[in-house]
């Protein structure tokens, strides 16, 4: 096991230096003149030169990758176009919230989106399945930009309990956390009730049932463990996508995360940002799908890794 | 079991109850709660992060909003975009235009102890004039050739060459401490140390900054506010439901369509300011079909101005009736473009085109820009001329407008855009646009007007040191800018601004930034 993260992780490499590039190049290509944009509108043809001069983006596309290259291996990832800011400070300032955020929306989304699926997987037809899939259907289809201000309509300015915005103390964190979690909630309770319906159909669920196991040790003790990995894929999935902040949610609760900063940095076409974060992103997603590897295999111990 | 079911059921109410609630509440107003003021603290939501507080290097609004309630320069700009005295009690212009000379205020200190005189100013110069800071203040004094300290409150600037904008110029550079200047950039940029009324505390990236009132101020006690929080809140809905809470006392920019909802409000005012802001369509000349004067004019009379504040600006704007808004230096009002399509499709059948022309019209991607363009091209389709909308990314648009080294590689008709003058000088609203030496990729001239005429005016303009003389070639410049219709002219903006009723003194000048110098809470 160990050798084989090892192994990974040494894989990560290569693929690395592969999105740096693509990201680069993307970047670059795409239309939109960074030295333009900071010299700004009452800029001369000169003024705009000598932006991009001071920028570095006078040089061929070629000789900027190896600079940046040969920064990011020192482990300098550049100075805002924008603000002059280390882009290492601008996503050290930003993480912490969107990682608090991540988490907090995938743990309720987990508890909430498992106890559903297993209720309507266990009451299968009856009234509370048909709540828990009700349930699950608005969670995925009701935008969460708009759950999120309803929440702030509701929860802030008529009930006061919680700032309508930013990222000061938990109560900032519970509305947003809310609207980020409840389509994934929703796809978690779905992906849930299926799988169990269909582990609850094996031949050994029936023995357990011979044997005289009661239903809750049977559901919590055997089939439920064997219907998690079509769970665990989509959960993983949905928090490596939450880890590269969620730009609408961000947006409606001021919230200072990755998401917006990303979109103003692609608006300005900040790349040094703009090119930090996407790398960040990549990596966080190569060590998500390692973690959901290694949870599979304490799922199901006859799935195993050299 | 049975109580997990309960449970689904109270969260599925309560989000329908919420579903229900919020169709209303725009209806209910203000019941929110006014936050408790005995600490006489000040919070003021505006709509986009902070850049920079560096105040040599900052070019955007709501950078400038920061840095101005910390920093203040040799003059500053009043509630009209007047020039009034700040660091210096008074300056002087000669003849000839090359020198400016300025008294300096005595007593003043800087928020860190140090004096403000002479050797300050020179500091300042000194930062702004070296290459190697890269800074873009430096743009305010190209034309600045040299400064010299002729006593301890007596400094003069010299200049290359006259310019009509200089003393506005100065409005824009605000005063750094000499001892922060000496600690670099770096520290400048997180620690501003000025003379303002009030005094840095914290600045958080992407979420606060943090000011508190400067006891020291040479001005006096001009505020009873202790603490000012500025928060960048980007979506428009969560700004105005932190009005609601209480959360912000001052709320800019107020959206258009919620200010309805505060009309009966106890607790609220909604303040209309006028902007600097003009709103147009750039019609490119040197293109065949719009090259007759006809024709620009056809499509002036044709586009109904006061619909389209109606409809794109929700009421909120004035009819543009010059080259410029009336906030802006040497403004003149001209006779506006009376909406005639009559006329409009006369005017075109003698420029040769009684049946029309297909054009196309390009702009942002905003849906403010994408209604205003669906605007014109409903309004051009009444004299038969058929606009196709092209909206696109602000930065690939920016490109597809600059790249074309020369007017005939230009590519745009229609450029639906907006413009205002960074210190709310008459050269800032005029060369850029106008001067047939600005055609992109060198500047703004969008519609490649080409007159040489109005070209030799601008540099006359900043030839001559005399203000009654600048006024009489800027008022014939607009005069002929505005007949020859290289635009079609829309509208100026109205800054739109919402506050708390106990909160006073705080407004929202021409150029959208805020003033929080003089705030009183009640």
């Amino acid at each position: 096991m160990w050798q084989y993260l090892v192994k990974r992780l040494v894989s990560l490499i290569p693929l690395l230096l592969v999105v740096s590039f693509i990201v680069f190049m993307f970047i670059h290509i795409i239309p939109g003149d960074p030295a333009r944009l900071l010299a700004g509108k009452e800029a001369t043809a000169e003024e705009v030169e000598m932006a991009r001069v001071s920028l570095g983006l006078d040089k061929p596309l070629y000789e900027q990758y190896f600079i940046y290259l040969k920064d990011l291996l020192t482990g300098n990832m550049g100075y805002s176009v924008k603000s002059g800011a280390p882009v290492s400070q601008l996503i050290g300032d930003r993480i912490m919230p969107t990682l608090g955020l991540t988490f907090l929306s995938i743990i309720w989304a987990l508890v909430v989106g498992i106890l559903i699926g297993v209720v309507s997987a266990v009451f299968r037809n009856k009234w509370p399945d048909h709540l828990g899939m009700f349930t699950a259907v608005s969670g995925i289809s009701l935008p969460n930009f708009w759950v999120g201000l309803v929440l702030i309509q509701l929860f802030s300015v008529q009930l006061g309990m919680f700032p309508t915005g930013g990222a000061e103390g938990w109560s900032s964190y519970i509305m947003p956390s809310f609207a980020l979690g409840a389509g994934i909630m929703a796809m978690i309770a779905r992906f849930t009730r299926s799988s169990l319906v269909e582990s609850m159909k094996q031949d050994y669920i029936r023995m357990g049932r011979a044997k005289g196991l009661g239903s809750r040790q049977i559901i919590f003790g055997h089939a439920l463990k064997n219907s998690l990995i079509p769970v665990v894929t989509v959960a993983g999935l949905q928090f490596g996508f939450l880890l590269g902040g969620s730009v609408v949610v961000e947006t409606v609760f001021s919230f200072p995360g990755l998401g917006t900063l990303l979109i103003d940095s692609i608006q300005f076409r900040d790349y040094p940002v703009v090119q930090a974060e996407i790398l960040l992103f990549a990596c966080q997603f190569i060590v998500v799908n390692m973690i959901i590897d290694v949870v599979y295999s304490y799922l199901n111990p006859k799935i195993r890794y050299e | 079991m049975r109580k997990f079911a309960v449970l689904v059921l109270i969260l599925t109410l309560a989000l329908f109850s919420a579903a229900c609630s919020s169709d209303n509440a725009g209806s209910t107003g203000t019941s929110g709660k006014t936050k408790a003021t005995g600490d006489k603290e000040l919070t003021v939501a505006i709509d986009q992060n902070f850049i920079t507080l560096d105040p040599h290097n900052a070019g955007d609004t709501v950078s400038i909003i920061g840095i101005r309630s910390m920093y203040e320069g040799l003059v500053g700009f009043d509630k009209d975009m007047q020039i009034i005295p700040a660091l210096a009690e008074s300056y002087d212009i000669s003849k000839d235009g090359l020198t400016y000379t300025f008294k300096l205020r005595q007593g003043v200190k800087f928020h860190d102890g140090e004096q403000f005189n002479a050797e300050a100013v020179k500091a300042n110069f000194d930062r702004i004039m070296d290459d190697a800071n890269n800074l873009s203040a430096k743009r305010s004094f190209k034309f600045v050739d040299s400064m010299e300290i002729i006593g301890d409150y007596e400094v003069a600037f010299k200049l290359k060459e006259p310019f009509s904008a200089m003393i506005n110029k100065f409005g824009m550079v605000p005063m750094i401490s000499p001892k922060a200047i000496e600690k670099g950039t770096k520290y400048i940029e997180a620690n501003p140390v000025g003379t303002g009324t009030f005094k840095f505390v914290e600045w958080k990236q992407g979420k606060t900054l943090e000011v508190e009132k400067y006891a020291d101020y040479w001005g006096g006690d001009q505020t009873n506010v202790e603490k000012v929080k500025f928060s960048p809140i980007p979506e428009n809905g969560s700004r105005v439901a932190m009005l609601k809470t209480g959360e912000a006392d001052f709320v800019y920019p107020m959206p258009q369509q919620n200010v309805k909802q505060f009309k009966n409000s106890k607790d609220v005012t909604i303040e209309e300011s006028p902007s600097t802001i003009v709103r147009y369509v750039s019609i490119n000349t040197f293109m065949d079909q719009y090259k007759d004067l006809k024709v620009r004019q056809a499509m002036n009379l044709a586009v109904n101005k006061e619909a389209y504040i109606k409809v794109v600006k929700d009421g909120y704007g004035h009819v543009l009736d010059s080259t410029m808004a009336p906030e802006t230096q040497y403004y003149a009002k001209q006779k506006a473009y009376e909406f005639d399509v009559k006329k409009a499709k006369e005017l075109l059948k003698e420029a040769g085109y009684e049946n029309g022309f297909k054009a196309e019209i390009w702009g942002n991607t905003s849906s403010e820009s994408v209604k205003g363009m669906q605007f014109i091209k409903q309004q051009l389709a009444q004299i038969g001329i058929d606009v196709k909308i092209k909206s696109m990314e602000e930065g690939t648009l920016s490109d597809e407008i600059y790249t074309p080294a020369k007017p005939e590689d230009a590519k745009v008709q229609m450029w639906y855009v907006s413009w205002s003058p960074s210190s709310g000088d008459a050269d800032g609203a005029t060369r850029g646009l106008f001067s047939n030496e600005y055609y992109p990729p060198n500047g703004a001239n969008t519609a490649y007007y080409n007159n040489e005429k109005v070209t030799n005016w601008i540099k006359e303009a900043n030839a001559t040191a005399d203000p009654k003389e600048q006024e009489k070639i800027y008022h014939e410049i607009q005069r002929t800018v505005f007949e020859e219709a290289p635009w079609i002219f829309l509208a100026s903006d109205v800054n739109l601004a919402a506050h708390a009723n106990n909160l006073e003194g705080v407004y929202v000048a021409p150029d959208g930034v805020i003033n929080i110098s003089k705030a009183q809470l009640k």
